[in-house]
């Protein structure tokens, strides 16, 4: 076990310390049911107007189809209109959703049963044909996600409300992948005839249609009769504004003009501590940032086993959580720590390892006095762990040049090249519901992304392979500690630490249903339930 | 005829720049390392996605190509399309320049209104008291000093932590809400003018310093014309030429964009556009942008000099004239 | 010295200001004074007192270091920059003032493209084109402060160019090396000088917006404009990662400011007359 020396030795004196534990404020909800963060009181009188302000658009230029939708903020966004077939529930539970029921009469065989009274917000009926319609769009069209939802080989309607889906493999994370928004129904019938252009409008079967939007400004979203569950949604109208800087996201929260915002500040709990009416929970996503170190860089830095396993080594995740974030983030292996079955990061080979077996390792590949550059993203934190990383790589004697750059430098370096030309990149994934989903993109064949950096690895694909056939049970967990020890020793991509999720609300004004954990990003998962206080 | 021919140089040469501003910028747009497309399409893209958008904003043509499109289009006012929203680019311009324009508009009211006034006053009293005139050029120096991202940060602070009466953020067309838009934008208008203010004073300062040493303001002390007198008669009009043209420059500069001022407070004005767009090689919005804020800056300009000749007619010949 | 006793007592205390300020930061970076800047050696946050003289940062690390180096590269910085800007704004400036012709017309519509360009935005292609860091954050600093220099430098070479002993030196034949470095420069370096200090109060303004925005020096380097930076969000619970850093920039500003105020002073003097 490594832990922060240096950091604790001199905590320990001190009247401020943060290094142990996530800061203690007064601030921070409590819910009593488990799995929330707070609950709304559904004592209080629906309407009103609900006011967010989130820190980024979706990423409109692919347009605002469901299934091309591969990041948190568009999903999240996208989820007020669109709803799938299952949906998650707290701590990672698989809950109704379109389906108010389905059956899994074989490790291959899914019957879904439809809700009644489903309809999009034209007015139209859903049914089984939208779903079948839906899976097949998916499986022909280009988004990323057709991957996720696993080896589908057959979807067919089996009467106007149900629907079976056969797998040609079991496919234990099936459900998981199919409660994010790219596996949305669509209104497969509008769509064919042409009478809606999903990729610039919404159609779905969600709580709330949109009214206007303006690419990264705002969104207003009205409340939608006729929705299926009973009294729900909560507000009239749903005001999202896009404020880029945390000041002015801080100040909304704090003169009231918000009701809700998105924080990235780890220190915003104790930022916003004393504010009457405020509060800001923490939700603990399984998102996580992770460490590329690019096998065809330049010059061969990387493209040694024992040079990425020597860097991996010296990884002190403890201190990233707790310096670059505040403590609020968690060390991980490849399976999202928090999810069910997670590996136990503290197993890995790396973590095992000692500073003395990095340098051994350097020295062994000839690769002592290493110098590279590392590119992260220049939003808060993303600069502070790569400041830790620095300093991490320091104490076996590797110099790391922080290149800290916009979203356009990050992603062309990075994605833009095959080969790619960077020598190690800092970002992070969304860990979504199920502890083997984002390990597929381990798999560059399968990810695509990574094609340009990442070698494929033929042990790693047999441990990604087996860790999402097998079902749940003893057998998967040993299956999972297999594929994080796997990721651990081919160090291509290395797992770091999670990121948290900060919300800040205004307890005085608004009663929210926030959930304790989340895969897929979006905060926004109870919105139909929030209850307006004072509007 | 004379002042015709000035005229007419004076428009070909700011054709010229804009020429050359259009080039400049073309090709620093192109020059920025990093693709659209992955920015556009997302980290799965794949090549043959990549290409399709590449294709539907003609950036598979040669540079010269697109630029010489680029050009001609925007010579019939469209500038594109922006690839993050879709949209035309004039259409988003056209809702954020009247936040640019008002914030502008504050600024320039103040500089007028203060900075003005500020700049005679310290000036005529320069010879007064001991250490007057050198706690004007304090003052004035401090309110030139003082950045905005520090001022700026130190406002949103104070004013959303503790209840003073004015709010941050919360930005309203003043078209919809006449007072919340005046709310929303009176500090960061504030924040803005005490940059704006102390460089006008300071010019004015100057400016009124040079004048009050000329033989006239002499022989009107001498006259026994009153000092107040004097300044309105004398002396601003005599002053007016650097204060204009420190005007319409901060009115050029303001026009640009207050970047700072609009990503603290959250202002959807045109400098947080370009610069986001910078950020994501949105090529089309960067480059009508920059080449709007370069109109306005060369029309600026050219007011400049009219005023100029209007309020000193040596003035419209001196700047034919150039030697050599 | 002459021009220190001529000079008003606030132009003494800015070039007070100014020496203190780089002794202060020569002094603290040559010894090591605090440690080192990129250390994550204490608690998070840490108010100043005790070990840690001004505290810490949000990453652990002693800010007396950080403010070393933060002020030393913001100067040093800022300097260079208007030092390349001052040789080719004079470079420039004469070329258009005294050369003129198409030499000249081709200089003032140079400086016209870029003195259009929007500030920030000017800055922040830079930083896109060259990659963000010390090298962009210079280059944009020349850019910004050089339109302004060389049309004053310009406006001072027609002047000086029309003056008799020029003209004297011209027509008994002196090449233009010698008319340039005897009678061009000399008369041109008060000129030079005053406009450097308020392009010097620029770049560090300038430095200071563009590491704000986050395309400035690189983590974990540190410069006044990234110590406000990451400060700022953290006026509430620790209020000295920003005001110490802020009042050092305001006063070098101020400073800077002030002197050239004094040196401009100095060299057209002018006969301050009271209306009241």
């Amino acid at each position: 076990m490594r832990i922060p020396r240096i950091l604790c030795a001199v905590a320990a004196t001190a009247v401020l310390s943060s290094c142990s534990a996530a800061p203690v404020s007064d601030n921070a909800p409590t819910s009593e049911v488990p799995g929330y963060l707070a609950v709304a009181d559904e004592a209080v009188t629906s309407g009103g107007t609900l006011d967010l302000q989130m820190t980024v658009d979706n990423g409109a230029a692919t347009g605002l189809d469901p299934q091309l939708a591969d990041v948190a903020t568009s999903w999240q966004l996208m989820s007020l209109v669109y709803e799938t077939l299952v949906t998650v529930g707290p701590d990672f539970s698989i809950e109704p959703g379109l389906a108010e029921s389905w059956d899994n009469p074989s490790p291959t065989e899914y019957v879904f049963h439809l809700r009644k009274g489903v309809t999009f917000s034209n007015g139209r009926a859903m049914t089984a044909d939208d779903v079948v319609g839906s899976f097949e769009r998916l499986l022909a069209g280009q988004g990323v996600w057709k991957t996720q939802i696993g080896p589908v080989e057959k979807v067919s309607k089996v009467d106007d409300r149900t629907v079976s889906v056969t797998l040609s493999s079991p496919y234990q994370p099936f459900l998981a992948s199919l409660a994010n928004v790219p596996a949305a129904v669509l209104p497969i019938k509008e769509i064919e005839d042409g009478s809606v252009d999903i990729t610039r409008e919404m159609l779905g079967t969600g709580p709330f249609v949109v009214k206007s939007h303006r690419q990264d400004v705002s969104w207003q979203f009205t409340r939608r009769d006729g929705y299926w569950a009973q009294g729900k949604p909560s507000a009239d109208t749903v005001n999202i504004a896009i404020a880029g800087q945390e000041q002015a996201r801080m100040a909304a929260l704090q003169n009231g003009s918000a009701d809700l915002v998105m924080l990235g500040n780890v220190d915003a709990p104790e930022l916003l501590n004393g504010v009457r009416g405020t509060a800001v929970g923490t939700q603990a996503t399984t998102d996580f940032y992770y460490l590329m170190l690019n096998s065809n860089a330049p010059g061969g830095k990387f493209d040694d086993p024992r040079v990425r396993q020597a860097i991996n080594i010296a990884m002190d995740r403890r201190a990233i959580a707790d310096s670059a974030l505040g403590g609020l983030g968690k060390p991980t292996g490849v399976t999202p720590a928090g999810l069910p079955g997670s590996c136990d990061p503290a197993q890995v080979p790396s973590a095992k390892a000692g500073l003395d077996r990095a340098r051994q390792l350097l020295r062994e590949a000839g690769a002592e006095n290493l110098t590279f550059e590392l590119a992260a993203y220049s939003t808060a934190p993303a600069p502070a762990v790569a400041q830790v990383i620095q300093q991490n790589l320091q104490r076996i004697g590797i110099t790391v040049n922080i290149e800290q750059l916009d979203e356009g430098s990050w992603s062309g370096k990075v994605y833009g090249e095959v080969p790619a030309t960077f020598d190690a990149a800092l970002s992070w994934f969304a860990g979504y519901a199920d502890a083997a989903m984002v390990g597929k993109w381990w798999n560059p064949e399968q990810a695509g992304f990574n094609v340009g950096f990442m070698e494929p690895n033929a042990e790693l694909n047999t441990a990604i392979d087996k860790a999402i056939a097998t079902p749940a049970g003893p057998e998967r967990d040993t299956a999972l500690q297999q594929l994080c020890d796997a990721v651990d020793t081919d160090a291509q991509m290395i797992p770091l630490v999670t990121r948290p999720a900060l919300i800040g609300y205004r307890s005085d004004a608004l009663s929210p249903t926030l959930y304790a954990t989340e895969g897929y990003g979006n905060v926004l998962r109870g919105i139909a339930d929030f209850r307006l206080l004072t509007k | 005829m004379r002042l015709f021919t000035w005229w007419l140089r004076r428009a070909l040469s700011a054709v010229v720049t804009l020429f050359l501003v259009s080039i400049l910028i073309f090709a620093a747009s192109r020059l920025m390392p990093g693709g659209f497309a992955e920015v556009v399409l997302g980290p799965f893209a794949t090549p043959e996605q990549k290409a399709e958008v590449a294709a539907k904003y003609g950036l598979d043509e040669s540079i010269v190509v697109q630029y010489w499109l680029w050009l001609t289009t925007a010579l019939t006012g469209d500038f594109g399309i922006s690839m993050i929203s879709g949209e035309p680019v004039t259409t988003e311009f056209g809702l954020r320049l009247p936040v640019t324009a008002q914030l502008t508009l504050f600024g320039v009211v103040a500089a007028i209104l203060i900075g003005v006034p500020l700049g005679v006053l310290t000036a005529v009293r320069a010879g007064g008291r001991r250490g007057g005139a050198a706690l004007g050029r304090l003052a004035s120096g401090l309110g030139v000093s003082v950045p905005e991202f520090v001022l700026g940060s130190i406002v949103v602070f104070l004013f959303s932590r503790y209840a003073l009466g004015l709010t941050v953020g919360g930005y309203v067309p003043f078209g919809e809400d006449p007072g919340g838009n005046l709310r929303s934008m009176l500090l960061p208008a504030a924040v803005l003018s005490v940059f704006v203010v102390a460089v006008t004073a300071r010019t004015t300062r100057d400016a009124v310093l040079n004048v009050l040493v000329e033989p006239y303001i002499t022989a009107a002390i001498a006259r026994g014309e009153s000092p107040g007198s004097i300044v309105v008669r004398h002396v601003l009009r005599n002053a007016s030429i650097p204060v204009v043209t420190v005007l319409t420059t901060v009115t050029a500069y303001l026009l640009g964009g207050a970047v700072i001022i609009e990503y603290l407070f959250n202002l959807p004005g045109v400098g947080t556009y370009i610069v986001q767009a910078v950020g994501r090689r949105d090529y089309a919005v960067v480059q009508a942008g920059v080449l709007l804020a370069a109109v306005v800056f060369i029309v600026m300009n050219m007011l400049t000099d009219a005023a100029a000749g209007v309020l000193d007619p040596r003035f419209g010949s001196a700047a034919k004239g150039r030697k050599r | 010295m002459t021009g220190w006793r001529k000079a008003d007592w606030l132009t003494r205390s800015g070039l007070v200001c100014l020496a203190v300020l780089v002794l202060v930061t020569v002094v603290g970076t040559v010894f090591g004074i605090g440690g080192d800047p990129d250390a994550m050696v204490g608690p998070r946050l840490a108010p100043p007192g005790g070990e840690f003289l001004l505290g810490t940062d949000e990453l652990g690390r002693s800010m007396l270091p950080r403010l070393f180096e933060g002020i030393g590269t913001t100067l040093l910085l800022s300097t260079v920059a208007v030092l390349v800007t001052a040789v080719l704004a004079t470079l420039l400036g004469v070329a258009a003032g005294y050369y003129g012709g198409w030499l000249g017309e081709v200089v003032l519509r140079l400086v016209e493209v870029l003195y259009s360009f929007p500030t920030i935005v000017l800055a922040i292609l830079v930083a896109a084109v060259v990659g963000p860091g010390q090298t962009a954050t210079m280059c944009s600093i020349v850019l910004i402060t050089i339109p302004l220099m060389t049309r004053v430098v310009r406006a001072a070479a027609v002047t000086v160019s029309e003056r008799d002993y020029v003209t004297s030196a011209v027509i008994s034949g002196a090449g233009w090396p010698r008319i340039l470095v005897r009678h061009l420069l000399p008369n041109l370096s008060g000129t030079i000088a005053v406009q450097g200090t308020y392009a010097l109060s620029v770049g560090i303004l300038v430095e200071g917006g563009l590491s704000f925005l986050g395309f400035g020096v690189q983590p974990p380097q540190s410069s006044l404009g990234a110590l406000i930076q990451q400060g700022s969000t953290y006026l509430l619970t620790a209020p000295w990662l920003v005001i110490v850093p802020g009042i050092v920039l305001i006063v070098a500003v101020l400073a800077i400011n002030v002197f050239g105020d004094g040196l401009r002073d100095g060299l057209e003097p002018r006969e301050a007359r009271s209306l009241v």
